[in-house]
């Protein structure tokens, strides 16, 4: 059974939106929320990639590796964005039945 | 060997004995009274079909609006899947003794979603840590019913995801 979420240092995101001084809206002091999935050991790992293509739009090559980072590290983060955005991507995450987290670093 | 999964001209075709059928409408019914019953954090298995969204302890607040806004949508969706899975079992034509169901769209994304719960409902009863050993199903093993079933499950949902990904781009 995965461990108990304990908490670390975001280990990576993705960084099109941080500090772009073009993108509107976005304070560069504010940073991202941070969609975290976690490791289980039910869902299939071939699913996870399924699951990460189909709602993320992600190539096979991404969304794998993305996968591989949960299980070998029992977690990835896999979107950021706003509180709104992430709050949706959660509850997409979990209606497929990924066990996703979001947290804001500070 | 039962199920056989095939693809077909816009969908896939699902071959399964009267007993897997009758397996798959339990296992909907289970289902369904988990959904009714919705999230409770002490609960092994309602948590884990419907976990928390903050980790953090004090964001209360935040978790309960964030699930007062998306758990109807959640649970509705997922009812939806299993009535489509219903929809899909209805009795067809067939060899004596094998269902044969066509499956395309909104079909195989509900049998997707059920296979799936089913195992995580059924994965965390077992206590599931890693793959199960084969040893394990052993006729005499207490849990070995449940094992089997779950087992069952992940073969098919394996065909399943292997021929999803099969039409997905790299």
């Amino acid at each position: 059974m995965t461990a108990t979420p304990i908490e670390t240092v975001p280990i990576a995101s993705p960084t099109e939106t941080v500090g772009d001084p073009d993108t509107e809206d976005i304070n560069t002091t504010d940073r991202p929320w941070l969609v975290i999935v976690w490791n289980d050991p039910v869902n299939l790992m071939s699913y996870v990639v399924y699951v990460f293509q189909k709602l993320f739009g992600y190539s096979r090559e991404k969304a794998t590796r993305l996968m591989m980072q949960v299980h070998h590290e029992g977690k990835a983060v896999v979107s950021d964005g706003n509180r709104e955005k992430a709050e949706a991507d959660v509850a997409r995450l979990h209606g497929y039945g990924l066990w996703a987290t979001m947290e804001h670093p500070s | 060997m039962s199920p056989v999964l095939k693809k077909k001209r816009g969908g896939l075709e699902l071959t399964l004995s009267t007993e897997e059928r009758d397996l798959l409408r339990a296992l909907q019914t289970e289902l369904r009274a988990l959904y009714e019953a919705g999230p409770d954090d002490a609960d092994p298995i309602r948590s884990r079909l419907f976990p928390r969204a903050y980790l953090d302890p004090t964001a209360e607040d935040a978790e309960r609006e964030w699930r007062e806004l998306v758990h109807p949508e959640l649970v509705r969706d997922r009812m939806a899947a299993l009535d489509q899975l219903l929809a899909s079992l209805e009795p067809t034509p067939g060899a004596r003794g094998r269902i044969v169901l066509t499956l395309e769209g909104e079909s195989i994304d509900a049998l997707l979603s059920v296979l799936n719960d089913a195992r995580l409902a059924l994965g965390t009863r077992l206590g599931v840590t890693d793959d199960i050993d084969d040893d394990e199903l052993y006729p005499d093993h207490p849990l070995a019913p449940e094992i089997a079933v779950y087992s069952w499950l992940t073969y098919l949902e394996g065909l399943l995801v292997d021929t999803l990904l099969g039409d997905m781009p790299d």
